[in-house]
């Protein structure tokens, strides 16, 4: 039996495709074994979002062909797209996948071992060729509902290396929805580059979640990573629903007007302002994340505090945060300004810091509040860890857990970890 | 490379020595007023976003283009003939205006420059449409086609000579003339522009859900 070993770099959406082909290779009798260890197959799903996912893509790369002179090395991803050329010259790689042809892995490795030519581009596209992972390295199941995005970011290199935006037809959408369901999925998560522009015919987003909500079982949906665009007030209406987790990732990018102007943004500071104080005025618990980008060309120390104070206002309970890097082929690239790495570093660590800080107020002041967990491992110790629907995570310790089980518990304070958590108690 | 594409250019028209037309084969492809396109010479790697400036009903496609000093694109597009051939993206964009709301409601469009382009485009495509249009420029001779718009609907306004409708800034002439609320303003063009005029809408009282911006540098 062959063995086969995953790395994926950046968003969600790549960790999706991950599990769905690890799933594939799983059931098609390859043993799918840890990153470090010898394989037959390596598979790097890459990230090309900043320099350092592409610096840490590379490094990924040589990695693998370092742990095995012999084996089939093979890259796909954002970077196979954006640096398809370079990549097609390494010794270090044997096939070259673009995103379009991602799902196609499987019968390309197979091509390879039956000693037949396989050439990736004789293999059709198709972003939505993957079949429900029931086999992943999760107990949430990632459901990809959308690619691609039209929005041209003028920081963002996505449009380019993920293409139009398209989404996948909503009946095959359910359908995926209830099978892995049946394979026993207590969270679903919905994912894609940009799924509020979901569209399909008369369905567009709220509309698709509305219709997920009705499936029945015992499951959670969870939207997470969504761009602040176009909600009406049916969106916010939604969270009402006991499936639907009051929690989002709302990419705000930067509090500064000026500066989402010239990001291109499709919102503006004070429409985002709207947005997050009316989910907490309908749902008060509601745990709201975020993505701010620092040293984006010619933020000054003013635009930037205005980031600050909004991140501190809005009290987001966690802030990614990007140091601006320059993307080739992109408007912000061609922009006059750009902001010296010092600048940047000490920005990012200011909103570091901020972001431990509100994650720290947000999970006190859950304590003694109800949550439902979802056990997603048990450890040796004993103790469970899961995350409740507020998306906090939670340690438990209490007799009788099983993994994959949804259990009600109160929030009884904060335990330091390397990440916080929360400790709970069964009630 | 793709050859679907691939668009032929008919005519390119000089408005001014720096800013020009270039008019090119539609191929059937569909388009909302507001959109634009990403345009390149033929088997360029490098090309740019320009709004489409002609309308929906159009047999042909065409855009505005200003030649930018140190600019690449721009420049190299202004030096193709008719018969040469261009590449185009798209199109893309959402600065569109929601088809039930065209003959109900009354519009502001402010542009700066060659920020006139999908405001020609929407009133080319929406003959009906009740606007009103500002157009910041320097001088007069950069008024861009003013006799494709009803007389009364387009304000030239000119900051440097005196031959516009209004001498001053587009931000002036709105300081001066209040914007009710119900107004549905589009606002197009270079960024200083677009961000003191959402300022100055925010203050009379448009709702921020009314202001669409296209930025253009
Ligand atoms: C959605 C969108 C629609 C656009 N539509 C149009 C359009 O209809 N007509 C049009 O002429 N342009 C339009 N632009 C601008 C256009 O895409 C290019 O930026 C412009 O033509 C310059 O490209 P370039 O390659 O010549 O210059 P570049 O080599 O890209 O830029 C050189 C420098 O000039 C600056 N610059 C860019 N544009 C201008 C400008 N107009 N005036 C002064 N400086 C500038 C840049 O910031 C840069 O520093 C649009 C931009 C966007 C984002
Ligand atoms: S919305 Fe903007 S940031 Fe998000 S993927 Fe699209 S272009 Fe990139």
């Amino acid at each position: 039996m062959k063995k086969i070993a995953f790395k994926t770099l950046g968003c969600r959406l790549n960790q999706y495709e991950t599990d769905a082909l690890a799933s594939r290779f799983h059931t098609g009798s390859y043993q799918i074994v840890d990153f470090n260890d010898e394989a037959d197959i390596y598979i790097v799903n890459t990230c090309t979002v900043t320099n350092q996912s592409d610096q840490k893509s590379r490094q990924t790369i040589s990695q693998a062909r370092k742990k095995k002179e012999d084996a089939l090395v093979v890259v796909t991803g954002c970077m196979a797209n954006n640096y398809k050329e370079s990549l097609l010259e390494s010794k270090a790689i044997d096939f070259v996948v673009d995103n379009e042809r991602k799902a196609s892995i499987y019968g390309i490795v197979e091509k390879h071992f039956r000693g037949e030519v396989a050439d990736p581009e004789g293999f059709d596209k198709d972003v939505f060729n993957y079949e429900a992972a029931y086999k992943t390295f999760h107990t949430r199941s990632m459901i990809k509902i959308q690619d691609g995005c039209d929005n041209f970011c003028t920081f963002c290199i996505i449009p380019k290396v993920r293409g139009r935006a398209t989404s996948r037809p909503a009946e095959e959408i359910y359908a995926n929805i209830r099978e892995v369901i049946q394979y026993g999925f207590k969270e679903i998560v919905l994912t894609g580059v940009n799924i509020g522009r979901y569209e399909d015919g008369d369905t567009d987003f709220e509309k698709l979640v509305e219709n997920i909500l009705e499936i029945p079982g015992d499951f959670r949906l969870r939207i997470s990573s969504i761009e602040p665009d176009g909600f009406t007030h049916r969106f916010f209406e939604l969270f009402a629903h006991p499936k639907l987790t009051p929690h989002l990732h709302l990419c705000l990018q930067s509090g500064a007007e000026s500066v989402l102007l010239k990001m291109r943004r499709m919102y503006t500071a004070k429409q985002f302002r709207q947005m997050a104080e009316k989910l907490r005025s309908m749902y008060p618990d509601f745990n709201l994340t975020t993505d701010i980008i620092v040293g984006f060309p010619a933020e000054s120390e003013a635009e930037f505090e205005q980031s600050v104070t909004m991140a501190k206002e809005l009290s987001f309970s966690h802030i990614h945060t990007f140091k601006y890097s320059v993307r080739s082929g992109t408007r912000a690239e061609r922009m006059s300004e750009q902001i010296g790495e010092k600048v940047k570093n000490q920005r990012s660590e200011v909103i570091r810091k901020l972001s431990e800080e509100n994650k720290r107020n947000y999970y006190k002041s859950m304590v003694g509040k109800k949550q439902r967990m979802l056990v997603e491992r048990i450890g040796g110790d004993g103790v469970a860890r899961g995350y409740g629907e507020n998306y906090i995570p939670i340690r438990l310790k209490a007799a009788g857990l099983v993994k994959n089980q949804f259990i009600d518990v109160e929030i009884t304070g904060l335990h330091e970890a390397k990440e916080l958590e929360v400790t709970a108690k069964v009630i | 490379m793709q050859n679907d594409n691939i668009h032929e250019i008919i005519s390119i028209r000089h408005l001014t020595d720096s800013t020009y037309i270039i008019q090119m084969s539609r191929r059937g492809l569909k388009f909302r007023a507001g959109q634009h396109i990403l345009l390149g010479k033929a088997g360029s790697i490098h090309n740019r976003e320009y709004s489409v400036y002609s309308g929906e009903k159009d047999s042909y496609f065409e855009v505005l283009i200003k030649e930018v000093d140190d600019g690449m694109v721009s420049k190299q597009l202004k030096k193709l003939k008719a018969g040469d051939k261009v590449q185009i993206e798209g199109p893309l964009g959402f600065f569109t205006i929601e088809p039930e709301l065209i003959e109900k409601e009354k519009f502001l469009f402010v542009a700066t420059g060659t920020g006139i382009a999908p405001f020609h485009s929407f009133s080319r495509s929406y003959p009906e449409i009740d606007f009103l249009l500002l157009h910041g420029v320097r001088n007069a001779n950069e008024s861009y086609e003013k006799n494709h718009y009803p007389k009364e609907r387009h304000i030239l306004c000119t900051s440097g000579d005196k031959k516009g409708d209004f001498h001053g800034r587009v931000t002036e002439y709105i300081m001066k003339n209040r914007v009710s609320p119900d107004t549905h303003c589009y606002l197009c063009g270079n960024f200083n522009m677009i961000h003191e005029v959402f300022d100055l809408l925010e203050q009379q009282g448009v709702p921020p859900e009314q202001v669409h911006a296209e930025v253009y540098f």
